[in-house]
């Protein structure tokens, strides 16, 4: 027994030498960091997830940024962005992680309410671009009061659609309100052999882990409706919301115009595969479109009862607290030169989302179609739960009735429990 | 003093053979052995002591792994037993366990006993052919799972199809999920336990089975009365391992289902890594973690216990 009480304290002992070792403390940034950075260049480290076409344009840019000055370096390092959520807290954590890093806006708050981001207050402050910017896009940076992150990218959902099955079809205008829309997919939905399971559907409604979470959300604004209110309370079960959840329900499971189970991957893949007409998506899909030889429309989400609404899927870039002062006030002069006029259009054609900034005419971005069609939506696009730090449970609750419901739930008592669950997740 | 107590006093006993004679200037084996274990001790005491230790101290308070953490007491080992979002994981793992242990086991024991019979043809190639799921990583066998699945591309459905059973989103489906991710489990881990009842059936004495056979017993006598008993360490051993594996069910989770639908695949392993690394909330993820060793290591235990008097009471 002694030799065994004897083994643990050797073991123990050794565990503690090697965190004596390997522990930095919870300080900042280095010494070495904080000297290099006031003796010479700063250099900052950059994890984003642009891993297609609109990346290449980010590193043109990141490289025009670091010739245009000699005072800053930008070292930017492209991951996707599932790899940037599962390493961002374990490089944090060994002090490792980057100076900037950009990761989709809902997680921006998971983040900032934990202290991991520096606040930009200042620079919202001061900045000439900042006071330019599409300020639906700037609200999703603000977590309890203070900025944390700058808005890299704010799209609203749209609706592509194929246009041949369209013309097959003899459909020539685009649906505008929800009746129209259920009507025309219920053109488009084909059971050639009659068993009761249609070849082609319509369009394909997901009922859970839509495109950027956004596709209930977008329905529920639409029906007059919301997830969280103004004041930050759950209002899933409201009238409104039962109302829409019903309606689209009915269409699924009555009309039949769209597959059932399907999430937001498996929805970009029945219609890269040609066999739905219609489906709310991302801007990506107009490329994926393309790779898949579809010849694409671009419209926006017909209107609900109480009008045109979509939400918007936004990537915001934040400081991290691994940056000391001068790294912070060097991101800033990144971030002023990001949001001239000239590289703000750049970065908007060349990652095919609309522009940052209002004052960018649209003849500016009219060379890229996708840019041409999504950015008159923009305006009315809405952050997807700006501020709420518990945005996983608040999502899976709102997934778990919209999925319910579409398998044949009560949505009323769906929507009670789901906001039940949301009242718990924004719960201090 | 006899000349036969100076005798045995001088005695030395002759050194191992081709070992090293021991000397007075050699290490003693003690500090051998430790010069022998040290580097392997160091690695075990950085990657798992001091996690597993750091673990526990983080368990009482609400670290999200960098910037400022607070003791926050037994605060959340109280969430985890009130909170019944978590305490539904708890469910689902054991729902898991309970279909993962005895499938593996009947599996791996099934073909284990008819790859041992040096009669079968091609049993080399069997073997192989079965051990190999094994080899891959999970998270590869479970995007091949995924794609074989699929209700509109996948060929298991294509397949199907032309024999009249519509299989559907079996992975969206909430009462068929846990089933089909843990038969995906089953299928990449049975021939590793398959190997190892081979080799416990090759220990089995063939004159036991020649006893049993002039005494007048039929196959499943055989199997019951000589079989099993002479298994039961190497039961003990599949069972307990493939019991830890399955509180440990995460990989082909994570890739198939994602903890859905509505959290039917939602195993203690999930919500820890949701907890810990999409909500920051590394107190809580390291306390769940700790709830789940102790679970498992009193399973182990009460496995251990039931296998040693099942062994004593065929050995009296």
């Amino acid at each position: 027994m002694k030799k065994v009480i004897a083994s643990v304290a050797a073991l123990t002992g050794a565990a503690l030498v090697l965190a004596g070792c390997s522990s930095g403390g919870d300080g900042a940034a280095s010494s070495s960091d904080a000297s290099g950075s006031a003796s010479g260049p700063v250099t900052l480290e950059f994890w984003h997830g642009y891993t297609e076409a609109d990346g290449k344009v980010l590193d043109q840019i990141v490289a025009d940024f670091n010739a245009s000055q000699s005072d800053i370096t930008i070292n930017d390092t492209t991951k996707t962005w599932a790899d940037i959520g599962d390493q961002l807290l374990t490089a944090l954590s060994a002090k490792q992680g980057p100076d900037l890093v950009a990761l989709p806006a809902e997680n921006l708050p998971i983040y900032a309410s934990k202290g991991a981001f520096a606040p930009l207050d200042d620079w919202y402050s001061s900045s000439e671009a900042a006071a330019s910017l599409n300020q639906n896009a700037v609200s999703m940076e603000k977590i309890n009061g203070s900025y944390a992150g700058v808005p890299w990218g704010f799209v609203p959902l749209s609706v592509i659609y194929n246009k041949a099955l369209f013309d097959q079809a003899g459909i020539t205008e685009f649906p505008t309100t929800w009746d129209e829309w259920v009507a025309t997919a219920k053109k488009l939905t084909i059971d050639q052999n009659g068993d009761g399971t249609p070849e082609q559907y319509g369009l394909v409604l997901p009922d859970h882990a839509t495109v950027g979470n956004g596709v209930w959300a977008s329905l529920f604004y639409e029906g007059g409706g919301e997830i969280v209110d103004k004041d930050g309370n759950a209002v899933v079960n409201s009238a409104a919301n039962v109302k829409t959840l019903t309606y689209w329900a009915d269409a699924v499971m009555k009309d039949k115009i769209s597959p059932t189970g399907v999430d937001g991957v498996g929805a970009d893949k029945l219609f890269t595969a040609g066999t739905v007409a219609m489906e709310v998506g991302g801007p990506w899909m107009a490329s994926v479109a393309e790779g898949a030889n579809i010849d694409y429309g671009l419209a926006q989400i017909p209107a609900g009862p109480a009008g045109p609404a979509s939400s918007a899927i936004g990537i915001s870039v934040a400081v991290t607290n691994q940056a000391d002062d001068a790294k912070k006030a060097a991101a800033e002069k990144f971030f002023d030169y990001f949001y001239s006029q000239e590289v703000a259009t750049k970065w908007s054609l060349g990652s095919g989302w609309p522009p940052l900034r209002t004052d960018i005419p649209a003849s500016a971005v009219s060379s890229n179609p996708v840019v041409a069609a999504l950015t008159p939506m923009a305006g009315t696009a809405r952050p997807l739960l700006p501020g709420i730090a518990n945005s996983v449970d608040v999502l899976a609750a709102v997934d778990e009735a919209t999925q319910k419901a579409l398998a044949g739930g009560d949505p009323t008592s769906l929507l009670d429990a789901a906001n039940s669950a949301v009242s718990d997740a924004l719960a201090p | 003093m006899s000349a036969t107590a100076q005798t045995r006093r001088t005695y030395r006993a002759p050194g191992q053979l081709g070992g090293r004679p021991r000397g007075r200037g050699g290490p003693r084996p003690a500090r051998l052995a430790l010069a022998f274990l040290l580097p392997a001790l160091l690695i075990l005491a950085a990657f798992v002591f001091w996690p597993v230790i750091s673990a526990l101290r983080l368990s009482f308070t609400d670290s999200s792994g960098f910037g400022a953490e607070h003791f926050v007491g037994l605060a959340n080992y109280v969430e985890i037993f009130t909170t019944p979002r978590i305490l539904r994981t708890l469910g689902v793992t054991t729902m898991y366990a309970a279909m993962f242990t005895p499938l593996t086991i009947a599996a791996a024991l099934a073909l284990a006993l008819l790859l041992n019979r040096r009669t079968l043809w091609g049993r080399g190639f069997f073997r192989t052919a079965f051990f190999l799921p094994f080899i891959i990583s999970m998270a590869v066998a479970a995007f091949a799972w995924e794609f074989l699945l699929d209700p509109q591309i996948g060929l298991l459905n294509y397949w199907l199809q032309s024999i009249g059973i519509h299989l559907g989103n079996v992975l969206q489906d909430p009462n068929l999920a846990l089933p089909t991710v843990v038969l995906v489990a089953v299928w990449k881990s049975f021939g590793f336990y398959m190997v190892i009842f081979i080799a416990g059936l090759q220990d089995i004495p063939g004159e036991l089975y020649e006893a049993a056979t002039i005494d007048g017993a039929n196959a499943w006598q055989r199997f019951t009365n000589v079989t099993l008993p002479q298994l039961s360490t190497t039961l003990a051993f599949v069972a307990i391992f493939a019991l830890i594996a399955a509180f440990q069910a995460f990989d082909q989770i994570y890739v198939l289902t994602g903890g859905g639908p509505y959290r039917s695949t939602q195993t203690v392993v999930m919500e820890i890594y949701q907890e810990g690394f999409k909500k920051l909330d590394i107190g809580l993820a390291s306390a769940l973690s700790y709830v789940l060793l102790v679970i498992t290591l009193v399973l182990s235990l009460i496995q251990f216990r039931f296998f040693n008097r099942r062994e004593e009471a065929i050995a009296g």
